[in-house]
Protein backbone atom coordinates (compact mmCIF):
# COMPACT_ATOMS: atom_id res chain seq x y z
CA UNK A 1 0.00 0.00 0.00
CA UNK A 2 1.16 3.69 -0.55
CA UNK A 3 0.00 7.24 -0.03
CA UNK A 4 1.43 10.20 -1.90
CA UNK A 5 0.90 13.53 -0.20
CA UNK A 6 -2.63 12.69 1.28
CA UNK A 7 -4.47 15.21 2.83
CA UNK A 8 -7.39 15.66 5.29
CA UNK A 9 -9.09 18.55 7.00
CA UNK A 10 -12.00 18.64 9.01
CA UNK A 11 -13.58 22.18 8.81
CA UNK A 12 -10.16 23.84 10.29
CA UNK A 13 -8.66 21.08 11.19
CA UNK A 14 -5.82 19.06 9.26
CA UNK A 15 -5.80 15.65 10.37
CA UNK A 16 -3.28 14.53 7.79
CA UNK A 17 -0.92 16.91 6.38
CA UNK A 18 0.42 15.14 3.10
CA UNK A 19 1.34 12.01 4.33
CA UNK A 20 3.89 10.38 2.02
CA UNK A 21 5.03 6.03 2.76
CA UNK A 22 4.48 3.07 1.20
CA UNK A 23 4.61 -0.33 2.91
CA UNK A 24 5.84 -3.35 1.09
CA UNK A 25 3.82 -6.85 1.23
CA UNK A 26 4.54 -8.97 3.74
CA UNK A 27 5.76 -6.69 6.34
CA UNK A 28 4.29 -5.75 9.60
CA UNK A 29 4.48 -2.08 9.99
CA UNK A 30 4.17 -0.27 13.01
CA UNK A 31 2.18 3.16 12.75
CA UNK A 32 3.56 5.22 15.99
CA UNK A 33 2.15 8.24 17.09
CA UNK A 34 0.63 10.08 19.75
CA UNK A 35 -3.57 10.99 20.16
CA UNK A 36 -4.49 13.46 17.69
CA UNK A 37 -1.67 12.76 15.31
CA UNK A 38 -4.03 11.66 12.39
CA UNK A 39 -3.43 7.58 12.16
CA UNK A 40 -7.04 6.77 12.70
CA UNK A 41 -7.72 9.11 10.01
CA UNK A 42 -4.62 7.53 7.63
CA UNK A 43 -6.41 4.31 7.91
CA UNK A 44 -9.80 5.38 7.40
CA UNK A 45 -8.55 7.18 4.18
CA UNK A 46 -7.09 3.90 2.89
CA UNK A 47 -10.20 2.13 3.88
CA UNK A 48 -12.44 4.13 2.06
CA UNK A 49 -14.37 5.21 5.27
CA UNK A 50 -13.37 9.05 5.13
CA UNK A 51 -12.69 11.07 1.63
CA UNK A 52 -9.39 12.41 1.53
CA UNK A 53 -9.07 16.37 0.87
CA UNK A 54 -6.16 15.66 -1.79
CA UNK A 55 -3.57 13.28 -2.59
CA UNK A 56 -3.26 9.62 -3.18
CA UNK A 57 -3.98 5.92 -1.24
CA UNK A 58 -3.74 2.85 -2.85
CA UNK A 59 -4.00 -0.54 -1.08
CA UNK A 60 -2.89 -3.72 -3.21
CA UNK A 61 -2.43 -0.79 -5.85
CA UNK A 62 -6.02 -0.34 -6.00
CA UNK A 63 -7.77 2.99 -4.76
CA UNK A 64 -9.96 3.00 -1.55
CA UNK A 65 -13.14 2.14 -2.99
CA UNK A 66 -12.34 -0.79 -5.03
CA UNK A 67 -14.30 -3.72 -4.59
CA UNK A 68 -12.07 -6.81 -5.45
CA UNK A 69 -9.36 -4.93 -3.07
CA UNK A 70 -11.96 -4.66 -0.25
CA UNK A 71 -12.62 -8.39 -0.85
CA UNK A 72 -8.54 -8.67 0.36
CA UNK A 73 -8.10 -7.20 3.70
CA UNK A 74 -9.37 -7.33 6.84
CA UNK A 75 -9.96 -4.30 9.57
CA UNK A 76 -10.53 -3.91 13.34
CA UNK A 77 -11.18 -0.69 14.05
CA UNK A 78 -10.18 1.71 17.29
CA UNK A 79 -13.47 2.55 18.62
CA UNK A 80 -16.31 0.41 17.14
CA UNK A 81 -19.21 -2.21 17.86
CA UNK A 82 -21.02 -4.93 16.66
CA UNK A 83 -24.35 -5.41 16.77
CA UNK A 84 -25.14 -6.21 20.47
CA UNK A 85 -28.20 -8.49 19.64
CA UNK A 86 -26.01 -11.16 17.15
CA UNK A 87 -24.03 -13.66 18.94
CA UNK A 88 -20.02 -13.88 17.93
CA UNK A 89 -20.87 -16.46 15.24
CA UNK A 90 -23.45 -14.09 13.44
CA UNK A 91 -21.31 -11.64 13.58
CA UNK A 92 -18.43 -13.54 12.05
CA UNK A 93 -21.04 -15.78 9.76
CA UNK A 94 -22.21 -11.68 8.89
CA UNK A 95 -18.67 -10.32 8.12
CA UNK A 96 -18.44 -14.02 5.70
CA UNK A 97 -21.59 -13.24 3.58
CA UNK A 98 -20.32 -9.88 3.03
CA UNK A 99 -16.46 -10.53 2.33
CA UNK A 100 -18.20 -12.97 -0.11
CA UNK A 101 -16.36 -15.91 1.83
CA UNK A 102 -17.30 -19.53 -0.39
CA UNK A 103 -20.26 -20.73 1.70
CA UNK A 104 -18.81 -24.14 2.30
CA UNK A 105 -16.13 -22.56 3.57
CA UNK A 106 -17.73 -20.17 6.27
CA UNK A 107 -17.98 -22.68 8.70
CA UNK A 108 -14.32 -23.74 9.26
CA UNK A 109 -13.54 -19.77 8.90
CA UNK A 110 -15.69 -19.22 11.49
CA UNK A 111 -14.54 -21.66 13.96
CA UNK A 112 -11.14 -21.36 13.35
CA UNK A 113 -11.30 -17.57 13.95
CA UNK A 114 -12.91 -17.99 17.39
CA UNK A 115 -10.43 -20.41 18.15
CA UNK A 116 -7.42 -18.48 17.23
CA UNK A 117 -8.69 -15.56 19.37
CA UNK A 118 -10.29 -17.36 22.53
CA UNK A 119 -13.83 -17.41 21.75
CA UNK A 120 -14.83 -20.81 20.88
CA UNK A 121 -16.71 -21.30 24.27
CA UNK A 122 -18.56 -18.27 24.12
CA UNK A 123 -19.26 -18.40 19.97
CA UNK A 124 -22.65 -18.79 20.39
CA UNK A 125 -23.10 -15.70 23.04
CA UNK A 126 -24.92 -12.42 22.44
CA UNK A 127 -22.15 -9.73 22.29
CA UNK A 128 -23.99 -7.11 24.03
CA UNK A 129 -22.93 -9.61 27.30
CA UNK A 130 -19.05 -9.21 26.26
CA UNK A 131 -16.27 -7.52 28.16
CA UNK A 132 -14.68 -4.66 26.29
CA UNK A 133 -11.28 -7.32 25.71
CA UNK A 134 -13.94 -10.25 24.56
CA UNK A 135 -15.36 -7.38 22.13
CA UNK A 136 -11.57 -6.54 20.67
CA UNK A 137 -11.07 -10.74 20.58
CA UNK A 138 -13.93 -10.48 18.19
CA UNK A 139 -13.15 -7.33 16.46
CA UNK A 140 -9.80 -9.16 15.59
CA UNK A 141 -12.17 -12.34 14.50
CA UNK A 142 -13.82 -10.52 12.14
CA UNK A 143 -10.68 -8.65 10.48
CA UNK A 144 -8.82 -12.27 10.09
CA UNK A 145 -12.13 -14.27 9.06
CA UNK A 146 -12.06 -13.75 5.43
CA UNK A 147 -8.24 -14.84 5.51
CA UNK A 148 -7.14 -11.02 4.20
CA UNK A 149 -3.77 -10.38 2.56
CA UNK A 150 -3.99 -7.09 4.23
CA UNK A 151 -4.73 -6.53 7.77
CA UNK A 152 -5.52 -3.06 9.24
CA UNK A 153 -5.56 -3.20 12.99
CA UNK A 154 -6.18 -0.06 15.09
CA UNK A 155 -5.11 -0.26 18.51
CA UNK A 156 -5.57 -4.10 18.99
CA UNK A 157 -4.52 -4.76 22.12
CA UNK A 158 -5.78 -1.23 24.11
CA UNK A 159 -8.53 -3.62 25.85
CA UNK A 160 -6.58 -6.41 26.10
CA UNK A 161 -4.74 -8.00 29.54
CA UNK A 162 -1.47 -9.26 29.20
CA UNK A 163 -2.16 -12.46 28.40
CA UNK A 164 -4.54 -10.95 25.61
CA UNK A 165 -1.61 -8.92 24.18
CA UNK A 166 0.49 -11.94 23.77
CA UNK A 167 -1.87 -13.80 22.03
CA UNK A 168 -2.01 -11.00 20.02
CA UNK A 169 1.58 -11.06 19.11
CA UNK A 170 1.56 -14.51 18.09
CA UNK A 171 -1.46 -13.64 16.10
CA UNK A 172 0.65 -11.20 14.22
CA UNK A 173 3.76 -13.35 13.72
CA UNK A 174 1.74 -16.01 12.19
CA UNK A 175 0.14 -13.55 9.64
CA UNK A 176 3.83 -12.82 8.73
CA UNK A 177 4.52 -16.24 8.61
CA UNK A 178 1.67 -16.69 5.77
CA UNK A 179 2.77 -13.73 4.09
CA UNK A 180 -0.17 -11.23 4.90
CA UNK A 181 0.42 -7.35 5.05
CA UNK A 182 -0.20 -5.94 8.45
CA UNK A 183 -0.78 -2.46 8.98
CA UNK A 184 -0.19 -1.56 13.04
CA UNK A 185 -1.74 1.37 14.40
CA UNK A 186 -0.55 1.07 18.27
CA UNK A 187 0.97 3.50 20.97
CA UNK A 188 1.65 0.71 22.44
CA UNK A 189 5.09 0.80 21.87
CA UNK A 190 6.62 -2.26 23.33
CA UNK A 191 3.96 -4.17 21.59
CA UNK A 192 5.85 -2.53 17.85
CA UNK A 193 8.72 -2.93 19.24
CA UNK A 194 8.34 -6.30 19.46
CA UNK A 195 6.39 -7.52 16.36
CA UNK A 196 7.11 -4.47 13.41
CA UNK A 197 9.82 -5.09 10.86
CA UNK A 198 9.05 -1.23 10.30
CA UNK A 199 7.66 2.39 11.86
CA UNK A 200 6.59 5.42 11.15
CA UNK A 201 5.70 7.79 13.72
CA UNK A 202 3.56 10.12 12.61
CA UNK A 203 3.15 13.98 14.47
CA UNK A 204 0.62 16.40 13.50
CA UNK A 205 -0.48 14.18 10.48
CA UNK A 206 2.96 14.05 8.72
CA UNK A 207 5.51 11.10 8.97
CA UNK A 208 8.18 12.44 11.10
CA UNK A 209 10.38 9.64 11.27
CA UNK A 210 10.36 6.07 9.24
CA UNK A 211 12.70 3.00 8.96
CA UNK A 212 13.87 -0.52 10.42
CA UNK A 213 14.02 -0.77 14.24
CA UNK A 214 17.17 -0.94 13.54
CA UNK A 215 17.64 1.99 11.62
CA UNK A 216 15.26 4.00 13.93
CA UNK A 217 16.99 2.66 17.72
CA UNK A 218 20.10 1.21 16.29
CA UNK A 219 22.11 4.44 16.20
CA UNK A 220 25.22 6.13 18.25
CA UNK A 221 24.81 4.64 22.00
CA UNK A 222 25.83 5.27 25.23
CA UNK A 223 28.30 3.46 27.05
CA UNK A 224 29.87 2.80 30.97
CA UNK A 225 33.06 1.63 31.26
CA UNK A 226 34.26 0.43 34.95
CA UNK A 227 38.12 0.32 35.74
CA UNK A 228 40.57 -0.39 38.03
CA UNK A 229 41.85 3.11 38.00
CA UNK A 230 40.99 5.86 35.69
CA UNK A 231 43.63 8.43 33.75
CA UNK A 232 44.08 10.69 31.25
CA UNK A 233 45.42 8.59 28.95
CA UNK A 234 42.44 6.16 29.58
CA UNK A 235 40.36 9.40 29.01
CA UNK A 236 41.94 10.23 25.75
CA UNK A 237 41.95 6.04 24.98
CA UNK A 238 38.04 6.70 25.46
CA UNK A 239 37.37 9.86 23.59
CA UNK A 240 38.45 9.03 20.22
CA UNK A 241 34.79 6.67 20.42
CA UNK A 242 32.70 9.44 21.68
CA UNK A 243 32.30 12.15 23.99
CA UNK A 244 33.30 11.65 27.33
CA UNK A 245 30.20 12.28 29.61
CA UNK A 246 31.83 11.48 32.91
CA UNK A 247 35.07 10.29 34.10
CA UNK A 248 35.67 9.69 37.77
CA UNK A 249 37.91 6.98 39.61
CA UNK A 250 36.36 4.16 38.84
CA UNK A 251 34.41 4.24 35.82
CA UNK A 252 34.07 6.71 32.46
CA UNK A 253 30.80 7.01 30.52
CA UNK A 254 30.69 7.81 26.91
CA UNK A 255 28.10 8.63 24.58
CA UNK A 256 27.80 8.82 20.86
CA UNK A 257 29.99 5.64 20.46
CA UNK A 258 28.96 4.36 16.64
CA UNK A 259 27.00 0.72 16.82
CA UNK A 260 29.75 -2.05 16.52
CA UNK A 261 32.73 0.65 18.29
CA UNK A 262 32.41 -0.60 21.50
CA UNK A 263 34.71 -3.56 21.53
CA UNK A 264 37.12 -1.24 19.68
CA UNK A 265 36.39 1.26 21.93
CA UNK A 266 37.53 -1.47 24.94
CA UNK A 267 40.70 -2.57 23.19
CA UNK A 268 41.95 0.94 22.97
CA UNK A 269 41.72 1.34 26.61
CA UNK A 270 43.46 -2.26 27.34
CA UNK A 271 45.87 -1.31 25.18
CA UNK A 272 46.65 2.09 27.17
CA UNK A 273 46.90 -0.55 29.77
CA UNK A 274 43.77 -0.01 31.64
CA UNK A 275 42.24 -3.08 33.50
CA UNK A 276 38.70 -3.21 32.67
CA UNK A 277 35.94 -4.26 35.10
CA UNK A 278 32.71 -4.00 33.59
CA UNK A 279 31.17 -2.63 30.06
CA UNK A 280 27.59 -1.35 30.30
CA UNK A 281 26.13 -0.41 27.01
CA UNK A 282 22.81 1.42 27.32
CA UNK A 283 20.73 0.67 24.38
CA UNK A 284 18.30 3.03 23.18
CA UNK A 285 14.31 1.90 23.46
CA UNK A 286 12.07 2.73 21.21
CA UNK A 287 10.29 4.98 23.70
CA UNK A 288 13.07 6.97 24.09
CA UNK A 289 13.24 7.59 20.54
CA UNK A 290 9.68 7.67 20.10
CA UNK A 291 9.71 10.65 22.30
CA UNK A 292 13.25 12.02 21.12
CA UNK A 293 11.75 12.46 17.95
CA UNK A 294 8.53 14.18 19.34
CA UNK A 295 10.06 16.69 20.92
CA UNK A 296 12.63 17.51 18.19
CA UNK A 297 11.75 21.04 16.23
CA UNK A 298 9.91 20.57 13.88
CA UNK A 299 12.78 20.40 10.71
CA UNK A 300 15.39 18.65 12.93
CA UNK A 301 14.65 15.16 11.69
CA UNK A 302 14.28 15.41 8.11
CA UNK A 303 17.04 12.76 7.73
CA UNK A 304 14.51 10.53 8.87
CA UNK A 305 12.17 10.81 6.70
CA UNK B 1 -26.22 -10.24 -2.64
CA UNK B 2 -25.53 -7.01 0.15
CA UNK B 3 -27.87 -5.28 -0.80
CA UNK B 4 -30.59 -8.22 0.73
CA UNK B 5 -27.80 -9.12 3.37
CA UNK B 6 -28.88 -5.70 5.09
CA UNK B 7 -32.40 -6.42 4.56
CA UNK B 8 -32.03 -9.51 6.06
CA UNK B 9 -30.00 -8.00 9.00
CA UNK B 10 -32.63 -5.23 9.37
CA UNK B 11 -35.18 -7.47 9.80
CA UNK B 12 -33.69 -9.83 12.31
CA UNK B 13 -32.75 -6.42 14.14
CA UNK B 14 -36.69 -5.88 14.94
CA UNK B 15 -36.65 -9.49 15.70
CA UNK B 16 -34.66 -9.87 18.15
CA UNK B 17 -34.90 -6.66 19.83
CA UNK B 18 -38.22 -7.85 20.34
CA UNK B 19 -40.08 -4.58 18.48
CA UNK B 20 -41.95 -6.68 16.28
CA UNK B 21 -43.37 -8.91 19.43
CA UNK B 22 -44.21 -5.66 21.47
CA UNK B 23 -45.99 -4.10 18.52
CA UNK B 24 -47.35 -7.38 17.93
CA UNK B 25 -48.89 -7.60 21.62
CA UNK B 26 -50.36 -4.04 21.71
CA UNK B 27 -51.84 -4.85 18.12
CA UNK B 28 -53.70 -7.76 18.69
CA UNK B 29 -54.68 -5.96 21.98
CA UNK B 30 -56.06 -2.64 19.95
CA UNK B 31 -57.78 -5.37 17.54
CA UNK B 32 -59.48 -7.30 20.33
CA UNK B 33 -60.27 -4.25 22.52
CA UNK B 34 -62.19 -2.66 18.77
CA UNK B 35 -63.55 -5.96 17.74
CA UNK B 36 -65.18 -5.81 21.49
CA UNK B 37 -66.66 -2.33 21.09
CA UNK B 38 -67.82 -3.14 17.26
CA UNK B 39 -69.50 -6.21 18.69
CA UNK B 40 -71.28 -3.89 21.68
CA UNK B 41 -72.82 -1.34 19.15
CA UNK B 42 -73.60 -4.25 16.75
CA UNK B 43 -75.98 -5.73 19.40
CA UNK B 44 -77.56 -2.18 20.35
CA UNK B 45 -77.94 -1.49 16.79
CA UNK B 46 -79.87 -4.92 17.05
CA UNK B 47 -81.37 -4.25 19.95
CA UNK B 48 -83.01 -1.21 18.68
CA UNK B 49 -83.65 -2.09 15.19
CA UNK B 50 -86.90 -0.22 15.20
CA UNK B 51 -84.89 2.97 14.60
CA UNK B 52 -81.58 2.33 13.58
CA UNK B 53 -81.59 0.85 10.14
CA UNK B 54 -78.84 -1.63 8.79
CA UNK B 55 -77.79 1.42 7.12
CA UNK B 56 -77.45 3.67 9.84
CA UNK B 57 -75.32 0.81 11.12
CA UNK B 58 -73.12 0.61 8.14
CA UNK B 59 -72.79 4.17 7.94
CA UNK B 60 -71.26 3.96 12.07
CA UNK B 61 -69.24 1.13 11.34
CA UNK B 62 -67.55 2.70 7.79
CA UNK B 63 -67.00 6.01 9.90
CA UNK B 64 -65.48 3.95 13.22
CA UNK B 65 -63.16 1.99 10.34
CA UNK B 66 -62.39 5.24 9.02
CA UNK B 67 -61.25 6.45 12.37
CA UNK B 68 -59.28 3.95 13.48
CA UNK B 69 -57.62 4.12 9.98
CA UNK B 70 -57.15 7.92 11.67
CA UNK B 71 -55.42 6.17 14.27
CA UNK B 72 -53.35 3.24 12.67
CA UNK B 73 -51.77 5.76 10.17
CA UNK B 74 -51.13 8.43 12.84
CA UNK B 75 -49.23 5.20 14.78
CA UNK B 76 -47.25 4.25 11.99
CA UNK B 77 -46.20 7.27 10.79
CA UNK B 78 -44.26 7.70 14.15
CA UNK B 79 -43.29 3.80 13.87
CA UNK B 80 -41.90 4.10 10.23
CA UNK B 81 -40.03 7.83 11.57
CA UNK B 82 -38.66 5.88 14.49
CA UNK B 83 -37.44 3.32 12.93
CA UNK B 84 -35.64 4.70 9.78
CA UNK B 85 -34.61 7.64 12.08
CA UNK B 86 -31.44 5.79 13.87
CA UNK B 87 -30.91 2.76 10.46
CA UNK B 88 -27.98 4.64 9.14
CA UNK B 89 -27.16 7.81 12.23
CA UNK B 90 -26.56 4.61 14.86
CA UNK B 91 -24.79 2.49 13.06
CA UNK B 92 -22.48 5.21 12.24
CA UNK B 93 -22.21 7.12 15.57
CA UNK B 94 -21.88 3.75 17.44
CA UNK B 95 -19.15 2.56 15.37
CA UNK B 96 -20.97 -0.74 13.37
CA UNK B 97 -20.61 1.25 9.94
CA UNK B 98 -16.85 0.98 10.59
CA UNK B 99 -16.72 -2.61 10.88
CA UNK B 100 -19.23 -3.42 8.13
CA UNK B 101 -18.22 -0.61 5.21
CA UNK B 102 -14.64 -1.82 4.27
CA UNK B 103 -16.21 -4.88 3.49
CA UNK B 104 -16.53 -5.12 -0.55
CA UNK B 105 -19.68 -3.92 -0.12
CA UNK B 106 -21.14 -0.34 -1.75
CA UNK B 107 -22.63 2.21 0.51
CA UNK B 108 -26.00 2.63 -1.89
CA UNK B 109 -26.28 -1.37 -0.75
CA UNK B 110 -26.37 -0.56 2.78
CA UNK B 111 -29.05 2.21 2.73
CA UNK B 112 -31.29 0.61 0.27
CA UNK B 113 -31.04 -2.58 2.22
CA UNK B 114 -32.45 -1.16 5.45
CA UNK B 115 -34.70 0.72 3.35
CA UNK B 116 -36.19 -2.91 1.82
CA UNK B 117 -35.87 -4.38 5.27
CA UNK B 118 -38.31 -1.51 7.01
CA UNK B 119 -40.51 -0.93 4.46
CA UNK B 120 -41.10 -4.95 4.03
CA UNK B 121 -41.58 -5.09 8.11
CA UNK B 122 -43.67 -2.16 7.71
CA UNK B 123 -46.30 -2.65 4.42
CA UNK B 124 -46.32 -6.54 5.97
CA UNK B 125 -47.39 -5.35 9.35
CA UNK B 126 -50.24 -3.04 7.65
CA UNK B 127 -51.61 -5.79 5.85
CA UNK B 128 -51.52 -7.95 8.35
CA UNK B 129 -52.85 -5.88 11.51
CA UNK B 130 -55.34 -3.67 8.73
CA UNK B 131 -56.77 -7.18 7.15
CA UNK B 132 -57.05 -8.66 10.68
CA UNK B 133 -58.66 -5.61 12.35
CA UNK B 134 -61.40 -5.44 8.75
CA UNK B 135 -61.82 -9.38 9.59
CA UNK B 136 -63.01 -8.93 13.08
CA UNK B 137 -65.35 -5.90 11.83
CA UNK B 138 -66.71 -8.14 9.34
CA UNK B 139 -67.29 -10.86 11.90
CA UNK B 140 -68.82 -8.83 14.43
CA UNK B 141 -70.84 -6.13 12.42
CA UNK B 142 -71.10 -8.00 8.86
CA UNK B 143 -69.60 -4.30 8.14
CA UNK B 144 -66.74 -4.49 5.41
CA UNK B 145 -64.65 -1.37 3.73
CA UNK B 146 -65.26 -1.22 -0.37
CA UNK B 147 -62.02 -1.37 -1.16
CA UNK B 148 -59.48 -3.02 2.21
CA UNK B 149 -56.65 -3.50 -0.38
CA UNK B 150 -56.59 -0.56 -2.19
CA UNK B 151 -56.77 1.22 1.55
CA UNK B 152 -54.14 -0.90 2.79
CA UNK B 153 -51.95 -0.40 -0.16
CA UNK B 154 -52.06 3.61 0.21
CA UNK B 155 -51.45 3.22 4.07
CA UNK B 156 -48.45 1.23 3.56
CA UNK B 157 -47.41 4.40 0.72
CA UNK B 158 -47.92 6.64 3.22
CA UNK B 159 -45.40 4.84 5.36
CA UNK B 160 -43.21 4.39 2.95
CA UNK B 161 -43.16 7.78 2.02
CA UNK B 162 -41.94 8.55 5.84
CA UNK B 163 -39.49 5.72 5.89
CA UNK B 164 -37.58 6.99 2.94
CA UNK B 165 -37.70 10.73 4.44
CA UNK B 166 -36.70 9.41 7.96
CA UNK B 167 -34.02 7.51 6.12
CA UNK B 168 -32.46 10.21 3.94
CA UNK B 169 -32.55 12.33 7.14
CA UNK B 170 -30.84 9.53 9.01
CA UNK B 171 -27.33 9.79 6.86
CA UNK B 172 -26.71 13.39 8.21
CA UNK B 173 -28.31 14.04 11.36
CA UNK B 174 -28.79 12.18 14.60
CA UNK B 175 -31.80 9.60 15.31
CA UNK B 176 -33.89 11.99 17.41
CA UNK B 177 -33.73 15.19 15.54
CA UNK B 178 -34.92 13.36 12.09
CA UNK B 179 -37.41 11.45 14.26
CA UNK B 180 -39.13 14.94 15.55
CA UNK B 181 -38.41 16.84 11.93
CA UNK B 182 -40.07 13.49 10.35
CA UNK B 183 -43.18 13.24 12.45
CA UNK B 184 -43.76 17.29 12.29
CA UNK B 185 -43.89 16.87 8.79
CA UNK B 186 -45.49 14.20 8.74
CA UNK B 187 -48.87 15.84 10.66
CA UNK B 188 -48.09 19.19 7.99
CA UNK B 189 -48.55 16.96 5.45
CA UNK B 190 -51.67 15.70 6.98
CA UNK B 191 -52.91 19.18 8.51
CA UNK B 192 -52.01 20.38 4.75
CA UNK B 193 -54.96 17.64 3.25
CA UNK B 194 -57.79 18.99 5.89
CA UNK B 195 -57.11 22.24 5.19
CA UNK B 196 -57.13 21.91 1.56
CA UNK B 197 -60.82 20.49 1.95
CA UNK B 198 -61.52 23.49 4.10
CA UNK B 199 -59.91 25.66 1.76
CA UNK B 200 -62.08 24.14 -1.11
CA UNK B 201 -65.72 24.66 0.31
CA UNK B 202 -64.87 28.44 0.98
CA UNK B 203 -63.10 29.09 -2.30
CA UNK B 204 -59.67 30.21 -1.10
CA UNK B 205 -57.77 29.83 -3.72
CA UNK B 206 -54.09 31.02 -1.65
CA UNK B 207 -54.63 28.49 0.48
CA UNK B 208 -55.05 25.70 -1.62
CA UNK B 209 -52.26 26.51 -3.53
CA UNK B 210 -50.19 26.27 -0.16
CA UNK B 211 -51.87 23.02 0.89
CA UNK B 212 -51.13 21.36 -2.98
CA UNK B 213 -47.89 22.35 -2.53
CA UNK B 214 -47.38 20.53 0.93
CA UNK B 215 -48.73 18.01 -1.08
CA UNK B 216 -46.12 17.19 -3.46
CA UNK B 217 -43.32 18.38 -0.77
CA UNK B 218 -44.24 15.53 1.67
CA UNK B 219 -46.74 12.93 0.20
CA UNK B 220 -47.59 11.10 3.19
CA UNK B 221 -51.07 13.25 3.37
CA UNK B 222 -51.79 12.30 -0.02
CA UNK B 223 -51.58 8.89 0.48
CA UNK B 224 -53.20 9.33 3.43
CA UNK B 225 -56.38 10.85 1.76
CA UNK B 226 -56.42 7.93 -0.85
CA UNK B 227 -56.74 4.97 2.49
CA UNK B 228 -59.29 7.30 3.35
CA UNK B 229 -61.32 6.96 -0.07
CA UNK B 230 -60.94 4.00 -0.51
CA UNK B 231 -62.62 2.69 3.03
CA UNK B 232 -65.68 5.34 2.46
CA UNK B 233 -68.71 2.90 1.07
CA UNK B 234 -70.52 5.33 -1.79
CA UNK B 235 -73.09 5.86 0.89
CA UNK B 236 -71.00 7.94 3.16
CA UNK B 237 -68.70 9.50 -0.05
CA UNK B 238 -72.78 10.84 -1.09
CA UNK B 239 -73.78 12.17 2.38
CA UNK B 240 -70.41 14.06 2.37
CA UNK B 241 -70.56 15.45 -0.68
CA UNK B 242 -73.84 17.26 0.27
CA UNK B 243 -71.48 18.80 3.30
CA UNK B 244 -70.21 22.01 2.39
CA UNK B 245 -66.88 22.24 4.94
CA UNK B 246 -66.07 18.17 6.07
CA UNK B 247 -62.61 17.72 6.35
CA UNK B 248 -62.33 14.10 8.13
CA UNK B 249 -63.41 12.69 4.81
CA UNK B 250 -62.48 12.64 1.26
CA UNK B 251 -64.50 13.45 -1.92
CA UNK B 252 -62.07 12.10 -4.93
CA UNK B 253 -59.37 9.62 -4.92
CA UNK B 254 -55.47 10.69 -5.43
CA UNK B 255 -55.08 11.43 -9.49
CA UNK B 256 -52.61 8.97 -11.13
CA UNK B 257 -49.73 12.12 -11.94
CA UNK B 258 -50.14 12.58 -8.04
CA UNK B 259 -48.73 8.41 -7.69
CA UNK B 260 -46.28 8.91 -9.89
CA UNK B 261 -45.22 12.05 -8.43
CA UNK B 262 -45.02 9.99 -5.33
CA UNK B 263 -43.15 7.10 -6.74
CA UNK B 264 -40.66 9.33 -8.37
CA UNK B 265 -40.83 11.70 -4.51
CA UNK B 266 -39.68 8.20 -2.97
CA UNK B 267 -37.24 7.24 -5.78
CA UNK B 268 -35.30 10.92 -5.48
CA UNK B 269 -35.40 11.12 -1.58
CA UNK B 270 -33.71 7.74 -1.76
CA UNK B 271 -31.49 9.18 -4.52
CA UNK B 272 -30.33 12.01 -2.66
CA UNK B 273 -29.78 9.88 0.80
CA UNK B 274 -27.35 7.49 -0.93
CA UNK B 275 -25.45 10.38 -2.20
CA UNK B 276 -25.25 12.24 0.93
CA UNK B 277 -24.29 9.34 2.74
CA UNK B 278 -21.54 8.40 -0.10
CA UNK B 279 -20.02 11.98 0.74
CA UNK B 280 -20.35 11.47 4.74
CA UNK B 281 -17.05 10.31 6.87
CA UNK B 282 -17.80 7.51 9.45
Amino acid sequence: MYTNALTKFYGPVTALAGLTMSVPHGEIFGFLGPNGAGKTTAVKLLLGLARATSGVARVLGASPDNLDMRRRIGYLPELFRYQDWLSAREVLALHCALAGVARARRRDAIGDSLALVGLAARSGDRVGSFSKGMQQRLGLAVALVAEPEVVFLDEPTSALDPVGRHDVREVLRSLKARGATVFLNSHMLSEVEQVCDRVAVVDRGRVVALGTLAELIGGPKRVRIGLESVTAGFVAAAARFGDVEQADGSSIVVSGVVAGKIPDAVAALIAAGARIISVAPESQTLEDRFLSILRKPDDADSDLR
Amino acid sequence: MPILIFANLAIAELVRRRVIAAVAVLTAACIALTGWAFSKLHQYALAHAATITRGDEAMANSMQVILLAHMFGMVLAVGAAFLAAPAIASDVESGVALAILPRPVRRVDLLLGKFLGLAAVTIGFVFLTGGVEFAVVHAVTGYSPPHPIEALSYISAGAVVLLALALAGSTRFSPIAVGIVAVALYGVSWIGQVADAVAAAYHNGAIRTACTIISLLIPSGGMWRGAIYNLEPAMLAAVSAQVSVNPITVTSPPTQAYLIWTAAWVVAVLAGAVAAFKRRDV
